[in-house]
Formats: structure tokens, sequence, C-alpha cells
């Protein structure tokens, strides 16, 4: 089952859903994305992309948020159907 | 005795709307020391209590990374200030929590404000006041503030805080669990064996800085006697926590932060509805796949006109009034030094500075509207890929498509760039931007030198070579002074609101009288050193003035009608005025530096005058708009066309007089184009970017890369075989 391997934030589809497993950036961009609410185990659902294509819109603690494909590729997650 | 209290919160908390509610007119906008970050003060009484409030930059944490940040983190740390007030969003209040989690840790008295409670509500969020109060350990007050409700209860409770009558603030902090406390406990023993060390902030929440790698709390430990022992003890604790727990330091503590945060809103809100909010049904048109781009273009066509179509009438009306001004006053006064002074120099340079006012009021009146509604965030998300590629933000394309109108305030709306090193380069780059100005230049050169096709296409040819080189230097930059990762982006796309008239135009206020008070100096300063080195020594010359003033008389005695009369004492005017620039200390300037810009400017060595375009573009330092009118000065000819005549004696002049060809007048152009931002932008960037450094550089660069793409367009254009 694919389904179940923890895949990068990047590769999920506008309407999925995911939890996150681990953020895999260094420095300043993961203790940004640590503050903002990117801890193990935290719900996030990808809500669009930009009409160019990148960033992404995604939903996590409540609150819309955009990433970069190079900030949320590290970031792993694990799909939930 | 004043009581400080410093504002924190996250950014769109509504932080700002309610320091205005509780300080009213009654504040004061600066900078921080040495940063760019505006620094917000106010006071305000409640019975009998003054209070200062202290508005801090928003941020979502203490971990002073970003320029904000360490203003934030460093302000709350100071002795100075004496109650924390932290606004929280009640419909987003987990994610706001976190950073009550930090400040919580610093010791001092934390009274919160849960601000926005009526949008919660219509979530369907209800929030069980008197259990927040319990688990936070401090008072918390509902507000409304952009309809000013709560304010009285929150200034009555800040005035009892002020005079200790209350008690109702416990010191609660994150209970990080068993293991994370003992190494806490063991790193605060070590901290404590410093005695200034310890008391620069309390040593819990230092050592919380420590487990998370920060490298502000490294640099205050790495200056400390017991820095050793700190450091020992600080690797042992990573040795335990990591294997142990599963996550490095820095992962740890923001999960047991926000696990507080999340069980804490578990216990006194209510979950939010499901029904789809109006920021979403709003979302699904304006970031919508196909919308979202001519939505945002639309947007944008109407701010430029509002700017720069509407804020040219009042603009309009300030240069006519002070040219009348300049013209009676002239006309009245005789010819001499003080009279120029005043005429050539001191109105015109007072002109210079207010003309820009209305634009920069309606222009940053736009951004802030933009900003405080929250469609900033979502036009920085639909152009943040394009802008990528040019090494910018998304937040950087509004102030480069501004400065097609005038660079001055664009450079002032690249301040929604949060982060420092994305705003300097799109300040640095943004002259590059063809303003209004310049095209003045350009349709009378392109008009005296090509056909009027061609000279569309060259003034077409402008604007996208500006635009291409804002692009080429923003990435040149980007990788030569910032060698580093370029700043993350993770940006909130806020819950559209609708703003209070008030806040913006409180804003457009501050905006305008930032400029008159701290850019205005530096324009009048400037506009005066230019007046005298193209004035003198001839306007000292008695003996010019009182031949000119002969002429006029001469001319005065004829009695010939109103309108011939006119002309030949504007006529007598000019060439006057032309003798005095001609010889000035300007005309020596272009004589000396001429032979830098011949291979751009008279390749062939040909042009006898090409000093005189030194005195012009001296003048464009000033403002780009005199650059015409001093060369109507320089070549004796008027500006005006004549009835029915399609070039204007001045481009006769051009074309027959000034040995320019089609090549090199194009070359001029260029030149033109990049070779220094005017006066107004210099000033501009001084401020925004905090250093005259910065200033200079630009103006530096600029001179360069003007003279070299000047050269390659002779240097090209010769080898295609035109002249």
């Amino acid at each position: 089952m694919t389904q179940n391997l923890p895949i990068p934030l990047s590769q999920l589809q506008p309407g999925d859903q995911g939890e996150v497993i681990q953020v895999q950036a260094q420095g300043q961009v993961r203790q940004r994305l640590l503050e903002m609410g990117f801890i193990r185990g935290a719900r996030l659902r990808v809500e669009k992309l930009a009409p160019l294509g990148d960033p992404m819109e995604l939903v996590i603690k409540g609150y819309h948020l955009s990433l970069r494909r190079e900030e949320s590729s590290c970031i792993l997650v694990q799909p939930v159907a | 005795m004043t009581l400080t209290i410093a504002l924190a919160g996250n950014p769109n908390c509504g932080k700002t709307t309610l320091f205005n509610a509780l300080t009213g007119a009654r504040h004061h906008v600066g900078n921080w020391p040495g940063v760019t970050v505006e620094r917000r003060s106010g006071t305000f009484e409640h019975g009998g209590t003054t209070m200062e409030v202290v508005d801090l930059p928003g941020t979502y944490s203490l971990s002073a990374r970003s320029e904000d940040e360490k203003v934030a983190a460093s302000f709350l740390a100071s002795p100075e200030v004496d109650l924390v007030l932290n606004v929280l969003d009640a419909s987003n209040l987990e994610r706001n929590l976190y950073l009550s989690t930090q400040l919580l840790e610093l010791g001092k008295p934390v009274a919160f404000v849960l601000n926005m409670v009526d949008d919660a509500e219509n979530r369907g969020v209800r929030i069980d006041v008197p259990a927040l109060e319990l688990l936070l350990g401090g008072p918390v007050i509902p507000t409304v503030g952009n309809r000013e409700q709560g304010i009285t209860e929150l200034k009555t409770l800040l005035a009892s805080m002020a005079l200790g009558e209350s008690n109702r603030c416990r010191r609660i902090t994150v209970d990080y669990g068993h293991d994370i406390e003992g190494e806490l406990a063991k790193l605060h023993t070590e901290i404590c064996r410093d005695e200034k060390l310890e008391a620069t902030m309390p040593p819990r929440w230092l050592a919380l800085q420590l487990l998370e790698n920060n490298a502000e709390a490294k640099r205050l430990v790495a200056e400390s006697h017991a820095s050793e022992a700190i450091r020992h003890q600080l690797s042992k604790s990573f040795a335990f926590l990591e294997p142990h727990l599963g996550a490095d330091g820095a992962t740890l503590v923001a999960e047991r932060r926000y696990g507080f945060a999340h069980g804490l809103v578990k216990e006194v809100a209510t979950a939010p509805d499901e029904k789809t909010t109006p920021t979403a049904k709003l979302d699904a048109i304006l970031t919508h796949r196909w919308l979202g781009i001519p939505i945002f273009v639309g947007i944008l066509a109407l701010v430029y006109s509002l700017s720069f179509i509407l804020g040219k009438i009042p603009q309009d009306w300030i240069a006519d009034g002070f040219k009348a001004l300049s013209t009676f006053v002239g006309s009245r006064l005789p010819a001499g030094e003080l009279t120029s002074l005043l005429v050539d120099g001191v109105i015109p340079g007072v002109s210079a500075v207010i003309v820009f006012v209305p634009v920069i009021m309606i222009l940053m009146g736009c951004i802030a509207f933009l900003e405080d509604t929250g469609y900033m965030a979502r036009a920085a998300f639909i152009m943040d890929r394009l802008m990528h590629v040019m090494g910018l933000h998304g937040k950087s394309f509004i102030p480069l498509i501004m400065g097609s109108g005038c660079n001055v305030p664009a450079i002032q709306a690249a301040r929604t760039i949060e982060s420092p090193q994305d705003r300097l380069i799109t300040m640095l780059v943004t002259p590059l931007v063809s303003c209004s100005a310049r095209l003045q230049v350009y349709i009378v050169i392109a008009g005296t030198f090509f056909t009027p096709f061609k000279a569309a296409l060259a003034i077409i040819a402008m604007h996208f070579l500006g635009l291409g080189l804002a692009v080429l230097m923003g990435r040149l930059l980007r990788s030569a002074l910032f060698s580093g990762p370029s700043s993350p982006f993770v940006m909130e796309l806020p819950p559209y609101r609708l703003p209070m008239l008030k806040a913006t135009l409180i804003h457009m206020w501050e905006k305008g009288s930032i400029f008159l008070t701290r850019a205005g100096t530096t324009i009048f300063a400037g506009a005066t050193l230019v007046w005298f080195l193209s004035r003198y020594p001839g306007i000292a010359n008695r003996q010019w003035t009182l031949e000119y003033q002969q002429q006029r008389q001469a001319v005065a005695a004829l009695n010939l009608p109103a309108a011939e009369s006119e002309d030949r004492l504007k006529a007598l005017q000019l060439a006057h005025e032309s003798r005095i620039v001609n010889t000035s200390l300007a005309a020596k300037l272009g004589q000396k530096v001429e032979p830098v810009l011949r291979p751009i400017l008279d390749p062939d060595h040909k042009r006898a005058e090409a000093w005189k375009d030194v005195i012009a573009l001296t003048a464009g330092f000033v403002a780009k708009e005199i650059v015409v009118s001093t060369m109507a000065v320089i070549h004796q000819a008027s500006e005006e066309p004549k009835e029915g005549e399609r070039l204007s004696p001045l481009q006769v002049a051009l074309r027959d007089g000034s040995g320019l060809t089609p090549l090199t007048a194009l070359a001029f152009m260029v030149f033109t184009l990049i070779y220094t931002p005017c006066l107004g932008t210099i000033a501009m960037i001084r401020r925004e970017a905090g250093s005259w450094g910065w200033a200079a550089f630009t103006v530096g660069y600029g001179l360069a890369l003007g003279w070299g793409l000047a050269w390659v367009t002779v240097a090209v254009g010769r080898a295609f075989g035109f002249a």
C-alpha cells in the first residue's frame, strides 16, 4: 500500500489531507515551520495551488498558509484518506 | 510615574487597530534603534494614571531570527517594560497561543486581549473567558477592536494593574514534561553561575532558547564567563533528550508548546462550524486558477489609476501653484542672486518635495487598504512564482509596477515585504523601473530624432529595458549580497476583513508626514545645491544683471503689442539664464566630465557642445522633470512648440545644433533611464534602508550600469551601420 508511506507535502494534491511526520528542513526554515504548527501529528489539508502552480495554499491548525515548493518538499507527511 | 505596556501579538491579530483605539491620535511613529522596523508608541490616560503603550512588530514567535522578532524579543526582555499585553485573535486561538507560551516565560505580568470575538462567534467559536483566565493565569478582556468594544474595560484593567491593585496574574508556564523540565533545571543552575547573564533574562527562558538551538541565545552565552559549563550541560542535555524522545530540541519544545495551546483551546472553546467561511468563498474567486491573475491585474490597474492619474490632479495644482508663486516673486523682485535663490532654488525645492505628497498618500492608502483587507497576501500568493524566478518575493511585484508611476512611493511600498533582504533588493532595483518623469525626457529626445512610430517603439523599449534590468539586477544582487539561502516563504493568508476608514486615514497621514519630515530635508538640500552649481558664478555678475535689466527696459520702451512684448521679454530671460547656466560651475563640471561620457554621447568626437548634456543630467539628479526645462535654458530655445509645428524650438535646436545623432540620442535615453535615481528616490532609499551607504550604492551602480549600457547601445548600433 503506497497510501501509507510518508511522502513530501509537495506531492499532495489540492483536496488531499495529511499528517505531519517530520520537518526535514534545517535552520531558519525549520524553526519557522515548527512555530507555524508543523509538528508531529498535525493535520493539514491542501487547499489549492497558486494560478502559476506554485506556491500552495494549505490549512493547518485552523488557519490558511502558503508555502513554496521549496519548503513543502522538506515536510514529510502521511496521507490521510 | 508612567507604566510602559508592550503590545505583543501575531501579525493580523488586530494589534494596530487596538493600539489606535487605546491611544487615539496621541502617538508617535519612529524607528527602532539600528533597524528599519517601525516603532509606534503612544500614551493614554485613565482614572488619573498615564500609561505608555508600545506597539511591537507582529510576530509569530520570539525566537529572534528576523529583524522584527529581534526587536520584539529584546524590548520585551528589557526592564523598560512593566506589563505585557498579548493580543490574541479569537478566531485563530491555537496558533496565537504559541507566542503566549513564550511571553509567559518572560517573568513579567501578562494580560490578554481576546480580539475579534465577533469573527470567532460568526464561525461558531464560543470562548469561555473565565476558564481561559484560569488556564493562562492572567486577566483576559474580550474586545472587538474595530468597533472599540471592550476598550474601556481594557483601560480600566490596565489602570488597576498599574496601581498594583490587581493580583490576577499568576505565573503559569508550559509544562514541558519530566525529561525536558529536568534538563531545563540543570541548564538553569549552570546559567545562574553568571549573575550578569542571569539578570539579562529569566534563566529558564534562556535555557529554553538554548534547547531550541537559538543563535541569539548562544551568542549571549558565548559572552559569559560560564559559557564553558553551560555549553557542556547543553550538549549533555541534547545527548539525553534526542534519542530518548526521538526528536531534536527545537521540535520537542515546539511540540510541547502546541500541546499546551491545543489542550487549552479544547478546554475553553467550541469547535468552529464546518460551513464555508466568507473568506473561503471570496478566495474561490480571488485566487482562482484562471480568474486570479486577471482580477489581480484589474486591482493593480485601479490602484495605479487612483495614485498616478487621480493623484496627478492635486500634483499639478501644487506644481502650477509653486510655478505661479515663483513667477510672481520673480516679477516683483529685482533680478539678482537673492531673487534667483528664491525663484530658482527655494521655491522649486519646496515644490519638488510637496509635489510627491498626494501620490504618496494615495498609494500608501491603497496599499494599507489592500494589506488590511488581507488581499496583499493573496497578491503575493498569485505573483510569487514569477517573482521568485527573479530572486524576489511575491510582495515585490506591487512596488515594481508602481515604480513606473513614481519611484518614490514605490520604495515606500516595499515596506510590506517582511524579509529585510527581499525588501532591500526590491528597493535597490525599483529605480531601474522607468517612471513617468523620465517619460518626458524620452518624448522630447525620441520625438526629435525619430519618426513618430520609431519614437513610440523606442519609448516602449525603454520601459521594458528598465523592467528587464530590475529583474537582472535583482538576481545579481541576491547572489552577490546575500549568499545564504533566501528567506523562507511561509506566509499566512489571513481571513478577509473590512478595514476601518480611520485606520487607513491614519496610515496615509503618517506616511505623508514621515516623507515630509525625513525625506523632505534631503530633497530640499539637494535642490539648493544643484541650484548653486548651475547659477554660480554668473548669477553674481552685476554687469550681466545690469545689461539684462537695460535690455528689458529697452523692450518695454518700444511700446509693442502685449503678446510680442511678452515674447521678447521671454527670449531675453532665456538668453540671460542661458548665459549664466552655460558658464556655471555645472558647465565647468560638464567640460571636465565630458571626456568620460564621450564614448557614449560623442563617439566620433564631433560635438563641440557635448558638455551641455552634463548640465541637463546634473539637473536630472534633482528630478527628471526638470531635465527638459534645463535643456531649454542651455540651448536657449523654448520647450513649447509654436502653433502648427510638430517640433518645439528646443527640439529643432537639439536636432540642428546639439550634434546628437539618432544613435547617440538613443544612448542618451538609455543613460537617462539608468544613470541615477532622483533626489526624492535617493532620500527615500536612505530612509527606508536606514543608511546613506545603500543610497550611495544605488547612485553608484546606476552610473556604472547606465554608462555601460549606453556604450553597448552605441557599439551595437555602429556595428549594424547606424550612426
